[in-house]
């Protein structure tokens, strides 16, 4: 029975290990995380009887055993409740004339609408990514606002291979480049790749565009533009 | 240990009785290990199913949602000396449960059964879930020094929809300022997550500390991008003169000119 204790220990060690690589705020397990996973799904798709080399008792391994998956730690971890990642401050695209306009981060109005600031400032949607980091990270800005020109007017001059200059609050810089742009009618606009949490960095810059209404005083469209970090 | 057995088997009859009628999304079971230094090994028909079971460690359930576990035996970890006597357990085959093998207010091993709550949260919002399931008397739960939730005694839980954010939580003593029992620790709240915060252990064996589990993607999206409130065609150059309407428009053609890309 030690024996087999000791084994499924460690598989399940190797596996919570595997699991707990996953976890977000956690760096990569390595490359020792990948084979485990690998290897800990042998025995237990094999029947009980079986799996049961390593042992010199009757103790058998429950079908059950395939079926239920350790997944880690409930402990706290403090650094998965920190909050001193760099956010952004300015914003720079040298094709249509912004250079370093300020970054504010906003939230969502009373009506479920984006928070936008007015016409000099870009709006970075605090609850997606940080730019850079995993998932999709949402900046707005005014094409136009209140009669002035927003930081976005000429948004939709963008084209892929164009870069997005970002400087952060710690001084840092990242750069991105336009990889896709599109022009979306707002009741098509597609929200759930825009905010996306998940996936691949990527830098989303929206504004309005299209026809104008004047009685709603609102476009009926978005552009948007998509760019992706590039490798320092 | 031995009033483990009767209580876990009796909470675990209970989850089955309260398989949802209507669910059709699959279940999500987790069990989670909230007793302080009592490892465990855990048997279902005389056959170990996962060994070596610690304080603070989770066992994803959801595979075996709408299964009968047949003579479900929890023992101590490395030896033969049952613990629990769960006898035969019927899973629910649908729902988000949680499931926590906890200390009772009294400082005896229990076993607590929550359902989560899945509802859908506000752009903007994070949930958070606490619950007292620690040795220890009623509490209020402060955070960022008001109380958010008050005599919060085991084995419940309270709820609340926040705006997004990091909180300062701390807990203390019904009604009392201190001693602070738990924290003060960070807690962040993520729009879209419903975190789950477990104070666990007991108080008279100074092991109070808090375990947490995340339910991600409950999240709504914001419904529109407002970013243009004024036509193009009458934006004036930030730097117009207000007022100044012939002189402003001829400045914003050649604002235009000037700012439209070269190539």
């Amino acid at each position: 029975m030690k024996r087999t204790s000791a084994a499924l220990a460690l598989a399940a060690a190797l596996l919570a290990a595997a699991c707990s690589s996953a976890e977000p705020a956690t760096k990569p397990a390595g490359p020792e995380a990948a084979p485990a996973a690998t290897t800990t799904t042998v025995p237990v798709t094999t029947t009980s009887t079986t799996v049961a080399p390593p042992a010199t008792t009757t103790e058998t391994v429950s079908p059950l055993a395939a079926q239920v998956s350790p997944i880690g730690s409930a402990a706290y971890d403090p650094a998965e409740h920190s909050n001193d990642a760099p956010v952004p401050t300015s914003i720079s695209i040298d094709e249509i004339n912004v250079a370093n306009a300020p970054v504010v981060d906003v939230g969502v109005e009373d009506n479920g609408d984006m928070e936008l600031p007015g016409a000099e400032a870009v709006g970075w949607y605090r609850y997606n990514a940080i730019p850079g980091e995993d998932g999709s990270s949402v900046l707005s800005a005014h094409i136009s606002y209140n009669g002035t020109n927003g930081v976005f007017r000429y948004l939709s001059d963008v084209e892929p291979g164009d870069v997005v200059t970002i400087g952060y609050n710690d001084g840092s810089a990242g750069a991105f480049e336009v990889v896709e742009v599109a022009q979306y009618d707002k009741q098509e606009l597609p929200l759930d790749r825009i905010f996306d949490k998940d996936g691949a960095p990527v830098l989303t810059l929206i504004t309005c565009g299209g026809d104008f209404n004047s009685s709603l005083r609102s476009y009926e469209d978005n552009f948007v533009a998509y760019a992706v970090p590039i490798d320092a | 240990m031995k009033r483990l057995v009767a209580v876990f088997a009796a909470a675990l009859m209970i989850l089955a009785i309260a398989a949802p009628a209507m669910g059709q999304a699959a279940a999500r079971i987790h069990l989670i290990h909230g007793i302080p230094d009592t490892p465990v090994d855990v048997y279902v028909d005389d056959a170990v199913v996962f060994e070596n079971f610690n304080f603070g460690d989770t066992q994803d359930l959801s595979a075996l949602a709408g299964e009968t576990l047949v003579n479900l035996q929890v023992k101590l970890a490395g030896t033969d000396t049952v613990a629990i006597e769960g006898g035969d357990v019927a899973l629910p085959a649908s729902g988000n449960y949680s499931i926590i093998a906890n200390l009772d207010a009294a400082g005896t091993p229990t076993i607590t059964v929550f359902a989560n709550d899945t509802s859908a949260i506000a752009a903007g919002e994070g949930r958070l879930q606490v619950r007292h399931t620690a040795a220890a008397p009623a509490v209020d739960v402060k955070a960022d020094g008001a109380v958010a939730f008050s005599n919060l005694s085991n084995p419940n839980e309270d709820k609340a929809d926040l705006p997004a954010a990091t909180y300062s939580v701390e807990v203390v003593p019904t009604g009392a300022d201190e001693p602070v029992v738990i924290g003060p620790a960070d807690i962040a709240v993520n729009d879209g997550d419903s975190l789950i915060v477990y104070a666990v252990g007991s108080l008279e064996g100074e092991t109070l500390t808090v375990l947490t589990e995340t339910i991600t993607g409950l999240g709504q999206t914001p419904t529109e991008v407002p970013s243009g409130n004024s036509p193009v065609e009458s934006g004036f150059p930030m730097s117009a003169v207000v007022g100044m309407a012939i002189i402003a428009s001829l400045a914003a053609a050649g604002g235009l000119t000037l700012a439209r890309r070269s190539n």
